[in-house]
């Protein structure tokens, strides 16, 4: 029989630097969220296909991995945490005082077309806030952000900051059918400014249409803001972004927020705030997030719920992990097992082992192969360093 | 990364229209003319560095950051997708796909499920759905037009630039899917990270060519 020894497409077996890499990013962010005072919250790896399609966030159906179970009825694995979040805080949580202030640690699935290089796997670490609306929950949520991404050792990197309040403020002046609105709502999100002019050409006289043309470019900092009140006179999404700049910049945040009012991805889920993570050295965003408000109602509960998801294996790529140098093998003598476990428990993670070996030669050999620098011998007469 | 951008051109006519662009922007592309060994091609006096690649590497290049800008025909973006920003119509590279049939023949007058044969399958496939159709794609390598003429396929959905090759072969569009130009392409990552620089080309890009205009 053939065995396999290929893992499936878009899987990988990570080994020593890169489960470093991963462990370090999920312990500095699991240890940042806990301080803040965010519970865990495991879910099943398998779910219903329904829950995500009720969510309302769309996650196309063919990027789904299906399972058919027994009794016929269709399960996921998992392709995103907020939907099963939001399903066990409008349910098994519904009788605890908001805000509720959740954690996960987990993979989502997400089906890949073959060979393109993406990873059906997606190790994220993130946070929920259900219950809590309005600028400080936005704000905490940003700040955490930024934290976040600085914990995990992240030197060049920013987060920025759009509003789906600005764009359907424009779009609600224009007087376009629903399908039109959708391509300029998509030549919007594509930076494509070619198509976004030949859509709006026929709109000139139209008062938001000069704000939309320009949308694309509306990104970078805090000035694209007076630009945006320019061209769009003054409304509340701009009002509540310029605030949170504010209060941001005052908790010393300032320089790590820019702003693209060219966030206008996943509106029907997106209901304020959108933020997105960029790190030098990651060629897409390494965190995204926002405020979901009609999210938790789909479940059964009104709330308002706000979060956000790093993408954990992106950030460790950004990170230079030093994997730990074995340099000294203990070869010890009868009895003498606690003294060799208390040198091993006293160096640094993965500098010192013992050998297994009976014969002192043996030992020796041993750790040339293993390229250690030195060998302790521990017997009787003491203890013995001897250079391999 | 560098101080300097990476922009993967499509190699061959959209190269060569690509290096005509920038030279009249005032970019030395020799390193770009004459090639040598080299694969990463440093312009001289701008700091953009430039590689050649095949249409659908263009994007895959884009796509994961190893490559900031790229040029690419609109009919690989349509066929193969991706997230990128797709900023700027580079206006040349010209052409349009189209639904041909043989001379004369009626395509849509039938019930029957009709076969397509086509090089670009994905584009096919979301032609005949937004009109709400049914048909048998196949993917076909080659020269598409033969499809037909060996009965294979009732129609091809193909590039057309002036239908010369199409009417020798007795065949005839009938209906165009989309219009094909080249497109810049930008990686999303780049261009948050990277704004001054991208920017700073992009308005020498589009003084450019609205000054053709």
């Amino acid at each position: 029989m053939d065995i396999h020894i290929n893992t499936p497409e878009g899987t990988r077996d990570r080994l020593f630097s890169e489960c470093l890499e991963r462990r370090q990013v999920q312990s500095a962010l699991v240890e940042l969220f806990r301080r803040r005072g965010y519970a865990e919250v495991i879910t099943p790896e398998v779910e219903f296909y329904d829950l995500f399609i009720q969510s309302g966030n769309p996650i196309p159906q063919e990027s789904m991995l299906k399972i058919v179970d027994r009794s016929g009825k269709i399960m996921v694995m998992r392709p995103d945490c907020t939907a099963p979040i939001a399903r066990v805080a409008a349910t098994k949580l519904k009788n605890l005082a908001l805000p509720q202030r959740l954690y996960y640690d987990q993979t989502v699935f997400r089906d890949r077309l073959a060979h393109v290089g993406g990873s059906r796997e997606i190790a994220q670490c993130g946070v929920e806030m259900i219950g809590a609306v309005g600028d400080k929950a936005d704000l905490e949520m940003v700040a955490m952000a930024v934290d976040a991404l600085r914990c995990c050792g992240l030197k060049q990197f920013h987060i920025e900051l759009g509003h789906a309040g600005f764009y359907r403020t424009l779009a609600g002046r224009m007087k376009m059918g629903p399908e039109e609105l959708e391509r300029l709502r998509s030549a919007i999100e594509g930076k494509n400014f070619a198509l976004l002019n030949d859509l709006l050409e026929s709109y000139r006289g139209e008062d938001a249409c000069a704000a939309l043309r320009r949308l694309p470019y509306l990104f970078g900092g805090v000035e694209v803001l007076d630009e945006a009140e320019t061209l769009a006179g003054p409304c509340e999404s701009l009002g509540r972004l310029r605030r949170l700049y504010g209060e941001l910049s005052a908790a010393g945040y300032g320089a790590c927020v820019r702003f693209d009012l060219g966030l206008v991805h996943q509106l029907d889920y997106y209901t304020g705030l959108v933020f997105r993570g960029y790190a030098e050295g990651a060629g897409a965003p390494v965190l995204s997030g926002g405020r979901y408000d009609g999210l938790m109602e789909q479940f059964g509960r009104r709330a308002e719920a706000t979060g956000f998801a790093v993408d954990v294996d992106a950030v460790g790529a950004c990170l230079t992990v030093e994997t730990p140098r074995l340099e000294t093998v203990i070869h010890y003598g009868p009895g003498l097992l606690a003294q060799a476990l208390a040198v091993v428990d006293s160096r640094p993670a993965g500098s010192c082992e013992l050998s297994p070996c009976r014969t002192l030669d043996s030992t020796m050999n041993l750790a040339r192969e293993r390229g250690a620098v030195r060998v302790l011998l521990l017997d009787s007469a003491g203890e013995r360093w001897l250079t391999v | 990364m560098s101080e300097r951008l990476r922009i993967a051109l499509t190699k061959g006519r959209l190269q060569d229209k690509s290096v005509e662009l920038f030279e009249a922007m005032g970019l030395d592309c020799s390193p770009v003319r004459n090639p040598g060994r080299r694969l990463i091609h440093t312009l001289p006096n701008y700091p953009l560095d430039a590689v050649l690649a095949k249409a659908p590497d263009v994007v895959t290049y884009v796509e994961h950051g190893v490559c900031d800008l790229g040029v690419v025909g609109k009919d690989t973006i349509l066929e193969r997708g991706g997230a990128f920003y797709e900023v700027l119509d580079l206006g040349f590279g010209r052409c349009r796909f189209a639904l041909a049939v043989k001379k004369g023949f009626d395509f849509y007058g039938t019930y029957k499920t009709r076969r397509v044969a086509s090089k670009y399958p994905n584009v096919t496939r979301a032609f005949f759905a937004r009109k709400g159709m049914d048909v048998d794609i196949i993917k076909i390598e080659g020269s598409v037009e033969l499809a037909p003429i060996l009965d294979l396929a009732d129609g091809i959905v193909d590039i057309v630039e002036t239908g010369a090759t199409l009417k020798e072969n007795g065949l005839e569009p009938i209906e165009d899917v989309a219009q094909v130009s080249a497109r810049l392409i930008v990686n999303t990552a780049s261009m948050k990270l990277y704004k001054n620089k991208i920017t700073d080309f992009l308005s020498r890009v589009e003084r450019e060519l609205g000054g053709e205009a």
